[in-house]
């Protein structure tokens, strides 16, 4: 038994607040002590604990994004830590975004106002103009209204939707700009952190506004996910990439890129046992914590079954194990485990045992990954299988699926968990492959279960190819699921060509278990 | 009051008047309002005296040069305001007696500007 220290030891406790950014670059404190939270659950561990108070942040984004919706997270988290918020919209109507606040659950109870969005009569009674431009009448009477709201209320969070609004009332970019710079700080020197948004479009960019602010979250949405992404955070570092993001009835969710770096846990290194004693020593040992394993076969085999053997007696030890289904029923599995001596529901009943169906096309990657890190950081998981590979990827909405199940294995790999993936090959016999997906690369261990044809009767046998951590047996055993459990014979040493399916007898066996 | 003469506002939306006679009333100029070729027939032969004016042709038809040559007859000095640069209407303004053409959006301070110098002439 070996103990491996991987990186510093870190506080699972805190890991789930906004503290795992602190745990890791060699323990160097990079998150200053004081943070607004954006209120959106995700978003303020992509910032590293949240928002910089006064300082002005841009949000963009096109149409349906998000971007209001955030904002109401923004000044409906300060508004519960009892801090003045105040809401200035130049497009939509103070009646709208309430009504909109509160179907979603947000309390706007506290939140101010400064409604200045057109009213009707511009257009019923003929209010539009051409004899001046919009710099000339609007901007003195806007800018007079918020001078006013802002001197009176002396406001902690401003949300402004939209900012490029107030490019109609500048004669030019240069004057906008200026304008905008000092706005932002008027709002900052009175006390404010400011959020606000940007309409920007290829026609129309916005380039001017991400230079003047201070942090930029950029909202986007393709068919299958919508995508949040942080691309400037003065005076702080942020985790980079794009972030996969729900609207849902009860607001904004984001769910931050898995960066398996970011995770360090202390484990021991330590074998787990089957609990099959041939296979134990198939193993020398077993499987180790900490490891990927690769469990692969043609279908119906038992590859679920193996693993759920570990889990089995995992469950002995009072450690919990997690199934992720992505092809088979709940309810086939666990039939299909009673039937073989596998206490599955029992396992459920105390705990040490959780099966949990992925729909398809329920999850993004980064929503999936993130389901799991709370079942490893919240439940102590200490073995994890993913049921099947190919079932992950036909399930999980996205590109780029074989990374994202890299960026996990790697994350339960440094949390210590022994992750099992069961891949499924095509072809029953034949040519040996180790998987068809080209995830081999990721494996630590590979286990593959084969059918062979002897004398006219279908067997299985059960061979390693690879293990890290410690040598293993060459030889390939057979193996049989029976009503008592898994069995695994003595080696099949008078063999040819179990690999290829199609098995010659070397010498005449004396077959024996 | 810089002057007792009013300035003769000729608009067609009530809203440009409005913010004509807000943005001219904050320098002090007395003003009167003409929304249609009526009220423009009435300001002109009414007993306030009109000092400049500003036509802003939108909206109007060929009559509105017949009351600009008024205008012009009786030595007020007026401009022409176009919703855009055409060189045809900037001759029509011109030959009606027009001291020269606008072209919409107008900037305050030109136009108080222009204003000025035109009443200074009057006077």
């Amino acid at each position: 038994m070996t103990t491996v220290k991987k990186g510093a030891s870190s506080n699972l406790a805190s890991a789930q607040v906004y503290g795992d950014d602190s745990s890791h670059q060699n323990g160097k404190e990079r998150v200053s002590s004081q943070r607004l939270s954006t209120g959106v659950p995700g978003l303020d561990e992509v910032l590293c604990g949240g928002l910089i108070p006064q300082r002005a942040y841009l949000l963009r984004g096109g149409p349906g994004c998000g971007k209001t919706t955030l904002g109401m997270h923004f000044l409906a988290a300060g508004a519960a830590n009892e801090e003045r918020c105040l809401f200035i919209s130049l497009g939509e109507s103070e009646e709208e975004i309430r009504q909109n606040a509160e179907a979603v659950g947000f309390d706007m109870s506290n939140i101010n106002f400064l409604d200045l969005s057109p009213n009707p009569d511009f257009f019923a009674h003929m209010e539009s103009y051409d004899i001046f431009s919009p710099a000339e009448v609007e901007r003195e009477p806007i800018t007079q209204k918020i001078i006013e709201q802002v001197e009176a209320l002396k406001p902690q969070r401003v949300f402004l939707d939209a900012m490029t609004q107030f490019r109609f009332l500048s004669p030019d970019a240069f004057q906008f700009r200026k304008q905008v710079l000092s706005f932002l700080r008027f709002l900052i020197e009175k006390g404010a952190t400011v959020l606000f948004t940007s309409e920007g479009s290829e026609s129309a960019p916005d380039d001017d506004l991400q230079f003047m602010s201070d942090g930029v979250i950029h909202q986007d949405f393709s068919p299958d996910e919508r995508i949040l992404s942080e691309s400037k955070f003065r005076g702080s570092d942020f985790r980079s990439g794009r972030h996969s993001m729900r609207l849902t009835a009860t607001g904004m969710q984001v769910f931050p890129r898995l960066l398996p770096e970011m995770y360090k846990q202390e484990f021991v290194a330590e074998s787990i046992s089957s609990g099959v004693a041939e296979l134990d020593e198939m193993l020398h040992g077993g499987l180790e914590r900490g490891t990927i394993s690769i469990i692969t076969g043609p279908s119906g085999v038992g590859k679920s079954t193996l693993g759920l053997q570990f889990m089995k007696e995992a469950a002995g030890r009072g450690e919990r194990s997690v199934v992720y289904l992505f092809e088979e029923q709940q309810e086939t599995l666990l039939r299909r485990c009673e039937a073989v001596n596998i206490p599955i529901r029992t396992m459920m009943e105390h705990g040490t045992l959780s099966v949990v169906q992925v729909e398809p096309l329920q999850f993004t990657p980064d929503q999936f990954a993130n389901i799991v890190r709370r079942e490893v950081e919240q439940q102590k998981t200490s073995i994890v299988m993913i049921d099947s590979v190919s079932g992950y990827r036909l399930s999980l909405r996205g590109d780029d699926l074989v990374t994202h199940l890299h960026a996990l294995c790697k994350y339960l790999q440094n949390m210590g968990v022994a992750v099992l993936l069961i891949n499924e090959v095509e072809a029953i016999t034949g040519e040996f492959r180790v998987t068809e997906v080209g995830i081999s690369y990721l494996a630590d261990n590979i286990v593959f279960l084969r059918y062979l044809e002897m004398q006219g009767e279908l067997h299985k046998a059960i061979g390693v190819l690879k293990k890290r951590l410690s040598s293993f047996e060459r030889t390939v055993r057979e193996f049989e699921v029976t009503r008592y459990g898994l069995k695994v014979g003595r080696p099949l040493t008078g063999l040819r060509g179990i690999l290829t399916g199609k098995v010659e007898w070397i010498e005449q066996p004396t077959r024996e278990r | 009051m810089k002057t007792n003469a009013a300035i003769l506002l000729v608009n067609r939306n009530q809203r440009n008047l409005e913010l004509l006679a807000e943005f001219l009333g904050k320098g002090g100029y007395a003003i009167s309002t003409a929304s249609s070729l009526e009220e423009f027939d009435q300001a002109l032969a009414g007993e306030k005296d009109v000092g400049v004016a500003l036509v802003d042709i939108t909206g109007f038809d060929q009559d509105i040069w017949e009351r600009c040559e008024q205008l012009r007859s009786k030595k007020r000095p007026f401009l022409v305001i176009s919703p855009r640069q055409s060189v045809a209407l900037q001759q029509a303004s011109l030959s009606h007696g027009a001291r020269g053409m606008m072209i919409k959006p107008l900037g305050v301070k030109e136009l108080i500007g222009i204003i000025e110098g035109m009443l200074e002439e009057q006077e």
